[in-house]
Formats: structure tokens, sequence, C-alpha cells
């Protein structure tokens, strides 16, 4: 059927054509053809030359590209692993934490996707938070409470610094999103130093070499090593185990939405597709009517002659 | 429109390959040699052709399709509103827990809450049946004392008086109770009104008691 | 009087019903469908969600964990 409306159409177009030759002087033509003839050959031109020269950056530079994990919430309807999340979550408060602040995540976070809400109270009630002034107008100290959000470990900027030998600890809270290749950069970071720089590699002090940091130095030095937490759910505490563990909890803290958001998609998806299907459908029977109507055209016959 | 397409349904069949020229009944039509485009794709090809079925059939889709989008609307609608309600980290700082295990026997405490003062006493049975002794028909707002509590012991009330919103004085008053120092209204051991320009008695937040009454959260 | 006969002149045969049942079942649809993607995907992450996690801690049991 739609051929026939195409070729009708292209019959429509070609008589088209056929009348707005007439008006292009031959000449016109001519012009706009070498113009198009040239345009296109100066641009694969520059294009070939470009590829000639090699921009890119040496691996040392830009840093190793992180192999790509299989992260068991890679998939378009795979949710968080939350054992991992409360992992990770021990990992970075008996391990990270000594360095690295996370701003953004408050205790309350923790209630329904790593901890119960005893034990984020309880955590939360470890730490001394600054309470309102008594009524002699001198500061007072209170027990944290859920709403609290989770304290860095040093006060400032500068502390954070001077403690560090000058280099500032980033805070965690979006680190996942900021960094270029997310999760899998930092698994492999975390777990990518070698025991000795590779020869010829002059660090400078105070720095540690690690091919996947972009220049191959990083004030950080290795931190994992096996077992330096006991998981309380028995998981063996190799660095790569704890590596992953950490990861994920780092990406829940970028992406807390993710659960709901993969479940929203998947019903988005759905309804979506339905519609489309209804929709296509109540087209077609709408429009049955007008497609079938025909216009038939009798002409008189003309009057016999005597 | 429906009954003549299954109408027409019934009579296409068996007409497939002819289709296309059998709408018109005019033998001149079909008899001509003008090209017509080919309408099979559209016709009704059901078998055995029951005409209720077909239209059934035909308003359920239909139905279907307003049913599946008055429910995507419906979300979209519900999202969109969803995000004028207070955010998470505003309703976690709307609640307060209190211990109580900290207030002795007949003493006030006053914590904010949202910003505003809270008072809860911890009540003796002396003043529970002080409270209770009142003859409520002769207060400017009549109400209970165990309209008023939760647990007798623990009267619980916002510390703003009614009247122009000063915070009362407790332990004082002529009734044992509150005492606005701004225009003397005095409150009594439940918080009533019972002397004073104020209108209505200390109003009482929504609260629930927690862990066996270990503590309060209000809000 | 055939069975599409009857649901013809019950739901669909005046408009006010026909449109009444389409805005009804789009309630009953929502709470159905919901609820059969939230299985769906329990199922499919079974073991991963919190509310797995959770029956692995120990003390952890009916606790309300709401926020």
């Amino acid at each position: 059927m739609f051929s026939r409306f195409g070729s009708a159409f292209k019959n429509s177009a070609r008589s088209f054509s056929t009348s707005a030759k007439a008006e292009i002087s031959s000449n016109t033509k001519r012009v706009i053809n070498g113009a198009v003839g040239v345009a296109g050959l100066t641009a694969a031109f520059v294009l070939y030359e470009d590829s000639q020269t090699a921009k890119a950056m040496t691996a040392a530079e830009h840093g190793l590209h992180a192999p790509e994990y299989d992260w068991p919430h890679k998939g378009m309807f795979d949710s968080y692993d939350h054992a991992s999340i409360r992992r990770g979550f021990q990992v970075y408060r008996e391990v990270c934490s000594a360095c690295h602040s996370l701003d953004r995540i408050a205790w309350r976070n923790l209630v329904g996707v790593s901890h119960t809400n005893a034990e984020a109270k309880a955590m939360a009630e470890e730490y001394e938070y600054d309470d309102e002034p008594d009524d002699q107008g001198n500061p007072r100290k209170r027990p944290g409470k859920l709403t609290d959000y989770i304290p860095g470990p040093y006060a400032n900027e500068e502390a954070a610094r001077a403690a560090n030998g000058g280099a500032l600890p980033p805070d965690l809270s979006l680190v996942v999103k900021a960094r270029h290749g997310g999760c899998d950069y930092i698994f492999a970071l975390l777990t990518g130093y070698p025991d000795d720089p590779p020869a010829g590699v002059v660090l400078a002090p105070g720095s540690n070499y690690n091919p996947y940091f972009p220049g191959g130095s990083i004030a950080m030095a290795r931190t994992l090593f096996d077992d330096i937490v006991e998981y309380e759910d028995g998981t063996p505490a190799s660095s790569s185990q704890m590596a992953k563990d950490v990861v994920t909890f780092l990406d829940w803290c970028s992406e807390p939405e993710l659960d709901d958001r993969k479940k929203l998609g998947a019903k988005a998806i759905i309804i979506l597709t339905s519609l489309y299907l209804m929709a296509v459908w109540t087209k077609k029977f709408k429009w049955a009517p007008i497609k079938h109507r025909k216009i038939v055209f009798n002409p008189p016959k003309p009057p016999k002659k005597n | 429109m429906l009954s003549r397409l299954s109408l027409r349904s019934g009579r296409s069949l068996g007409l497939a390959t002819t289709v296309a020229r059998s709408f018109s009944s005019s033998a001149h039509t079909l008899k001509s040699t003008y090209d017509s485009p080919d309408f099979t794709k559209y016709l009704n090809k059901s078998k055995g052709a029951n005409p209720d079925k077909t239209r059934d059939y035909t308003y359920l889709m239909v139905g279907a399709y307003g049913l599946v989008s008055a429910a995507a609307a419906k979300s979209t609608v519900d999202a969109f509103l969803s995000t004028m309600s207070a955010s998470n980290d505003v309703l976690a700082m709307a609640k307060v827990e209190i211990k109580l295990g900290s207030i002795p026997l007949g003493k006030n405490v006053v914590v904010k809450w949202q910003g505003k003062p809270v008072f809860i006493r911890h009540r003796t049975t002396d003043e529970i049946a002080e409270a209770n002794d009142v003859d409520i028909s002769t207060l400017r707002d009549p109400q209970k004392d165990s309209d008023r509590v939760i647990r007798p012991e623990w009267l619980i009330m916002m510390g703003i008086c009614t009247h122009l919103g000063c915070v009362p004085i407790g332990e004082a008053g002529d009734f044992g109770g509150w005492f606005c120092p701004c225009h003397g209204s005095h409150y009594d051991i439940s918080g009533r009104i019972r002397k004073g320009p104020a209108p209505l008695n200390l109003e009482v937040p929504h609260y629930e008691f927690v862990d066996e009454a270990e503590s309060v959260m209000i809000g | 009087m055939s069975f599409y006969h009857t649901v013809f002149n019950t739901v669909f045969k005046r408009n006010s019903v026909f449109l009444t049942t389409i805005f009804a079942g789009a309630f009953v649809f929502q709470a159905v469908f919901d609820e059969g993607v939230n299985k769906w995907w329990e199922a499919r992450n079974k073991g991963k969600l919190w509310k797995d996690v959770k029956l692995t801690i120990p003390g952890a049991g009916e606790e309300e964990d709401d926020e």
C-alpha cells in the first residue's frame, strides 16, 4: 500500500522538479555542484590530516585506563548489593575516614540501606556535635543524632592539608561521579599500587606511584592490605574484596537513588511500550474507514449522436 | 462506524485477491483499469466474524489504551506534585527525640522543637489528681486533663502563650502551673487557661512514646 | 444473549459507564502493576536488597526502619 502511495508521491515530486529545473539556470547549478564538491573535498582533507597526528597524552600522563569490572549493580535492572554497601561502610569507617570526609551523608541516610535504625543511632551517638549554648551562653556539646552528618576527620581544609603534606584528601560523598571511569577507576586505583615504582620514575618525597592516577604520582599511599578490617559477616577481607565493598559504598553515596531509578525505569519502559503498541492499534482502527474510502468518477456518457 | 466495519469484514471474506476493487458496487469501477491501492492490511481478518466479539474487542482495546494513559498521567502528575513536599532532610529535622529518664519527678524541662519551646513536666500523683479535680464546665477552654496527655505523668505541650506568643514561666501563677509575664495569663498544672487574657489552653503537639516510654518523639 | 452482547450492554454501551470503568480501572491497574514490578524486582535482585541483608544482621529482626 505504501509503495503505491510512494510511487504516487514520487511521480508528483518528479513533475515538481521538472518544473523547478526550468527556473534554475544550468550555470547556477554548476556553481552549486562545484561548491558542494569543494566543501566535501576540503573536509575530507582536513579530517585525514588530523588523523595523521595522535594528540593523545601518554599513558603516564593521563593515567592507565581502568579495566571494566562486572559490578553487581551494573546491569539495567540490577540493584546495589546492600551487603556490600554495609561492608564498604565498615571499610570507610575503619580505613578511609582517617583522612577523607563524607560531608553529604547523614547517619539517617544509612537507615534502611545498610544499617538498622538502632545501629545508625548508636554510631551517631559515638560522636559529639555542637549543641545550642546554655542559659549563660557557654557552648555545649551533645551526642550525635540521626539527623547529623557524618563528621570529617579534619576541622577545615587547612588542617587537612597540614596533616597530609600539602595534599587535600578529597571528600568522598560524590567521588565516584567526580572521577572519570567512576567505580572502575577507584577500584583500579585502590588495588593498583605496585610494590616498587618502575625503573626511571622519580617521585617527590611523600608521594607514591600508581599507574592509574594521572601523572602516576599520588599523595595517598596504599591503604588496603589483606585483613586490616574484620567483616562481621565473615567475608574474607582481602584487599580486593575491601576495595570492591568500599567502591560499592561510595557509589551508593554518589547515587543513592539508583535502586529506585532502575525500578522506575523498568515501569516506564513497560508502560510506554504498551502505550505505543495500543496507540498504533487505535490509529489503524480509527483510520480504517478513511483509508478505505474511494472516490469514483464516472464520466457522463456523451450524448448519443443520432 | 463499528458496525460498518464488521459488516464489511463479513463481506470481504474470501475476496482477498480482488479485495482492492470490491469496495465499490459499481460495475463500472470493477471494470476500470485505474490503479487503486491495496487495502488488505486494513481489513478485519478475524474468522468466524462474530460481530459482537469484534465490537467488544475494539472497545476493550480503546478502553485499555485510555486506562494505561490515565494511569501514566496520574503517575506523572504525582511525580511533579511530590517535588513540592518537604525533602527528607527537612522531614528528619521536623522530629525530635527526648530521653525522659533524666527528668526527675516534679520538674520542668524546656526543649526546642522546630525552633519553638516545648514544655515537658514529669507530674507527681498529687498534681495529676489536682488536674483531674477541676470542674471543666467552669473553664474558658473546657478540656479534660486526660485529653491533654497520653501518659498522665508526662505533660507535654508547646511553651507558647496562646494570647500573644510569649513563653510562660513554669511553677508560677495562681494555679500552680505556668504564668505568662507579658500580660498575666495563668495556666494550671494541665496547661489550661484559668485567668488572664489568653483565650485557649497551651497547645499540645503531636508526640508518641518510644522504647517503652524511655523517650518521647515529638513531631 | 451472547456473552459478548452482555459485556457490551453492561460496560461499553453507555459512555459514562465506559469512562467510569476506565478511570476506576486505572487506579486498580496502577496498584496491581506497581506490586507486580516490585515482586519482579525483588525476585531478580534477591539476596542483594536491604530486606534480605537485614535478616543476616543479628538483633535486627522486626525493627522499623523508615526514613
